[in-house]
């Protein structure tokens, strides 16, 4: 029975530098296999769905554009994702990534929670048709 | 003795009572038997010694069978024994209780009342454990008609009856909101000055219906749900249920995504071993050990991000193997890793095994002798530490260990001292076989192909958790989902020796006593109903609501 | 004394808002030796103050059972009991404003003030926490309180007298520490129980009983309290140094004696276990009472044969 085990570590501890790392003055580098944010690549998609069908929260959807002309834009929301990587196992064609430098995430409003990924004109015709949605079809 | 012969010698004791037998896999009896024969058929088990109440599974057999099955799992080393009961699919049909063999089974009871509703006669605690207080009354989660608008709240009523104060004896609560609690959790002690006379407590302020919300996601994502169960024992939870869809889609897992797995076993008990001595040190009032060996387990959590991409979480389970390969730059960086965790371990084995003024606080508390143990059904490290042999790893090998064993830790004293010691060995033992598979990582692939659909069928699988056994009983209906998902964590069976224990010890002893189990709160609850009370003004929880939605509703309007 | 000078001292300085803003300091002081010891960067210097400004701009929030004028009354009696017994103390390095035959006693009493108002504020706030802590609090009162006015004694027996000037004027000649080594030890511990510092915070754990006696205050209440408490750290240490350490001299260089008694402080507290209410006043009351009693009978002796 020793009074004071640990009288070695405190006394080096005075003189050896603490180890709090200074966020956000000073970043820490993540590992190459840290999940951050997701990156979607429109080009290798072909609409198979898996990855909206195996997220396990619902945070990644691939809208339809044009199915023959393999014209696909990702929403993704970046508040319900889990980041744990089901998609990317999930896509045969390589189409998902996330990498480890963004993962900085935190915003001060939701609108900045849905990202959508593809081709830059499939993006603006998605949002042009989802702020002038079209009337439903007259029936009869 | 071999899994066999124990199975031969089950089916022996059961005979009088088994109105047909069944061997679904090749270490499991099933043995149907009437709800009357209950307590004999657990009588003749317990007095022939075979097997310890793992868990108690609720079904709904739904309405074609228009029945409702009660499972009882008695495991003893490999072979598991399932007495089935099947009852009539009505409100509250009888069940014989054995809360009075084995002290444990009435928690299990309690849930078994609540969510399935059974009437178990004869149970000691009837009140909820898991449901909050103002569930209504006669709705069932776990039947099959359940939808989720039944379960809108009524009046809350005290469920736990008041202990009330008797001349200068009075009730101390702890929790749901305490800075000793990590996760909330209601404790009431009676106290006499500082000595505790009288304990009860309730659960279920993190339960998320888990269970049944396994039935609605397909089997890949269920894997992700299962393991946001519990943030340190995540890893062992989704192995169990890899462990267990594999064995039912009849998939082989290769070598080398089974050894990965037992390293992130063998990491995430270090995380684990090494978070929890840093809260039962701070629940002593060491708050520099709880400093240095957080400081200490950042270490394993770089480490872990370093090799599957998350400190927590990890995701490195797939269904039919593993995700990622650990390269020579892995290795190297797990054994620099391992050189610096074993020297500081083992400081720490000295540190609570020498400290006087910790010492003070840890040798002689809540002793629990080994039959004390057995009868309180205990499980993990808090059973281990009192000399009594279970450890799923060892008795019942799964995956890599039957290639990377390791060696059963106990301890004689059964006290909380013996506790810290039980772990802090368990941990060089955990980094000695890290390095051992790392050095000798077989060859293969990470993964093969995995069916979507699951063939029918049920299977058992259990996994040694940080804190103890961790039972899964998954049943498939041959579809993309699970049938039935029963999940039993190891805390659950804890907490009984730890009330009991606590009895005769002062009031400051109480926090190292819970500690001392290493309770898992979110591992047990799978609704949450806070109720603040101050005299002068009572708000009941749906005021308290509709006051935070109309604030934040004011929040926004003004931004 | 003018009333002029004595009212600037009451106030200003050496006692009121210097002693009150010394206080953090060595709160301050304090809080970020035990924050290196555990290899952690700890607080800035303005922290304390900071929390203070922040309690004292708070809602006050009184239970509905606890004595009006009990719960609004004790943190101020509390506070004015430290700050009365600071001035017959040399804190800061300078000489006690006021002085009297026997004073030394008085000072004690006022500090002991301060706890008593702390068990008194806990059997009225209504939580069974606060009923607990303030039991704790009052029991480790009488288990601290006599051996380290027992340890107080030894050089005021060695000095002839009961006043806090001349004690300190004579340890200043003589090394009170390499003299009465026993007393310094008992000094130093039962600074550490008066303080309520780990290891011997049982009447505040926090895992145990939430905030002890203090545990149904917040805003005003809590902020006297917190005050009070810093200053009695400041009165306190100030008291062991000048016995024990070489009474009063140059204010930078007994500025630095209390430094080094708050790092063996800071160091105890970092190194040991917060020990069970009943494990602490059961090792103190008999080593620490029967510790202070041997030394006193040593320097009776001694007198007794020197002269």
């Amino acid at each position: 029975m020793r009074l004071g085990a640990m009288f070695m570590d405190i006394f080096r501890s005075f003189f050896t530098p603490p180890v709090t790392e200074k966020y956000p003055f000073e970043k820490p580098k993540t590992a190459p296999r840290f999940r951050g944010r997701l990156h979607f690549d429109p080009a290798k998609c072909t609409g198979c769905n898996l990855c909206a069908k195996d997220c396990p929260a619902d945070a990644l959807e691939i809208v339809i554009l044009d199915r023959a002309a393999k014209r696909y834009v990702a929403r993704y929301n970046l508040d319900k994702c889990a980041y744990c990587g089901q998609c990317i196992q999930s896509c045969k064609f390589k189409c998902i990534t996330m990498p480890n430098d963004d993962w900085e995430l935190a915003a001060l409003n939701k609108e900045k929670f849905t990202a959508y990924y593809g081709k830059d004109d499939d993006v603006a015709n998605l949002m042009d048709k989802l702020a002038h949605p079209e009337p439903p079809p007259q029936t009869g | 003795m071999t899994t066999e012969t124990l199975l031969q010698r089950a089916t022996e004791i059961l005979a009088p009572f088994s109105k047909g037998n069944s061997n679904p896999e090749a270490n499991r009896l099933d043995v149907n038997i009437e709800a009357s024969d209950l307590p004999a058929a657990t009588a003749a088990l317990l007095s022939s010694e075979w097997g310890y109440l793992s868990a108690i599974t609720p079904t709904d057999l739904g309405k074609e069978v228009n029945k409702l099955e009660v499972i009882y799992h008695f495991c003893e080393g490999a072979a598991i024994t399932s007495l089935r009961i099947h009852l009539p699919r009505e409100d509250q049909p009888d069940i014989p209780s054995i809360s009075d063999q084995i002290p444990v089974a009435s928690f299990f009871e309690r849930e078994l009342s609540e969510m399935l509703g059974v009437h178990v006669v004869g149970t000691p605690d009837s009140s909820r454990l898991f449901l909050p207080d103002d569930w209504p009354n006669g709705v069932y989660p776990l039947r099959e008609d359940f939808s989720i608008e039944q379960a809108a709240p009524v009046e809350p009523r005290e469920t736990l009856p008041e202990m009330g104060r008797v001349g200068n004896k009075f009730t101390v609560p702890i929790g749901p909101q305490h800075p000793a609690l990590k996760e909330p959790g209601h404790f009431e002690f009676a106290v006499d000055g500082e000595i505790i006379t009288g304990a009860r407590m309730r659960l279920g302020y993190v339960h998320r219906g888990i269970e049944k919300a396994t039935e609605q996601r397909n089997w890949i994502q269920n894997l992700y749900l299962l393991e946001r169960i519990c943030g340190i024992c995540s890893h062992t939870h989704t192995s169990a249920y890899a462990m267990g869809v594999e064995k039912l889609a009849q998939v082989d897992v290769p070598q080398r995504a089974q050894a990965i797995r037992e390293i992130v076993a063998g990491l995430e008990r270090v995380h684990s071993h090494l978070l929890w001595l840093g809260v039962a040190a701070h629940e002593a009032g060491f708050d520099t050990l709880f400093m240095y060996s957080w400081r200490d387990r950042e270490t394993v959590m770089d480490l872990l991000e370093t090799l599957t991409g998350n400190r927590v979480n990890y995701s490195i389970t797939v269904l039919g193997g593993v995700k990622y390969d650990f390269t020579a730059e892995h290795s190297r960086a797990i054994h620099k890793a391992m050189d610096y965790l074993e020297e500081r371990i083992r400081y720490y084995l000295h540190i609570v095994t020498t400290d006087a003024s910790f010492l003070q606080r840890t040798r002689g508390i809540g002793t629990m002798s080994l039959e004390e143990a057995k009868h309180f059904g205990a499980l993990g490290p808090t059973a281990r530490a009192s000399g009594l042999e279970r450890d799923v790893r060892i008795d019942s090998p799964y995956g890599a260990y039957h290639h990377f064993p390791v060696s059963l830790i106990t301890a004689e004293n059964g006290d909380l001292e013996a506790r810290f010691e039980v772990r802090m060995k368990e941990l060089l033992v955990s980094c000695f076989t890290i390095r051992t598979i790392v050095d000798n990582l077989p060859a293969g692939e990470l993964a093969v192909r995995f069916p979507r659909k699951v063939p029918a069928g049920e299977t058992i699988s259990r996994v040694e958790a940080p804190r103890g056994e961790a039972f899964y009983y998954i049943k498939s209906g041959g579809g993309e989902s699970p049938t039935r998902l029963k999940i039993r964590t190891p805390s659950l069976c804890n907490w009984t020796s730890a009330l009991n224990k606590s009895i005769g010890h002062q009031l400051a002893d109480v926090p190292m006593l819970i500690a001392g189990m290493d309770p898992c709160f979110s591992c047990n609850d799978r609704m949450i109903t806070v109720r603040r009370k101050n005299d002068s003004q009572t708000i009941s929880w749906s005021q308290m609501r509709e006051y935070g939605i109309k604030k934040y509703a004011e929040i926004r309007e003004t931004k | 004394m003018s009333v002029l000078a004595s009212l600037l001292s009451l106030m200003f300085f050496p006692a009121g808002i210097s002693l009150i803003l010394s206080g953090m300091l060595y709160e301050w002081a304090d809080r970020k030796l035990v924050a290196r010891f555990q290899n952690r960067i700890g607080p800035r210097w303005f922290q304390p103050l900071a929390d203070t400004i922040k309690l004292l701009s708070k809602e006050e929030i009184k239970p509905h059972s606890a004595h009006n004028l009990l719960f609004y009354g004790l943190p101020i009696v509390a506070l004015s009991g430290a700050l009365t017994a600071a001035l017959y103390t040399p804190i800061l390095g300078f000489s006690p404003i006021y002085s009297f035959q026997g004073d030394l006693i008085v000072a004690l009493y006022l500090l002991s003030l301060l706890t008593m108002c702390t068990g008194l504020a806990g059997w009225n706030g209504a939580s069974r926490f606060s009923l607990i802590g303030a039991t704790r609090s009052l029991t480790q009162l009488f288990a601290y309180e006599a051996p380290f006015l027992l340890a107080l004694l030894g050089p005021a027996m060695a000095a002839g007298t009961w006043t806090i000037k001349d004690i300190s004027a004579y340890a200043g000649n003589h090394w009170m520490f390499l003299a009465q080594p026993v007393g310094f030890v008992v000094a130093l511990i039962g600074l550490m129980g008066k303080l309520e510092l780990p290891p011997f915070d049982a009447p505040e754990a926090e895992t145990e009983i939430v905030a002890g006696a203090l545990t149904e205050y917040s805003g005003r209440g809590l902020a006297l309290f917190h005050i009070g408490k810093s200053v009695e750290l400041v009165v306190a240490i100030s008291l062991v140094t000048a016995f024990y350490l070489g009474g009063i001299g140059n204010p930078l260089i007994f500025l630095l004696k209390t430094l080094i008694i708050l790092l063996f402080m800071a160091m105890l507290q970092s190194m040991l276990t917060r020990l069970r209410i009943d494990q602490t006043v059961g090792m103190w009351w008999r080593f620490g009472a029967l510790l202070a009693l041997l030394q006193i009978l040593v320097i009776v002796l001694l007198k007794g044969w020197l002269s």
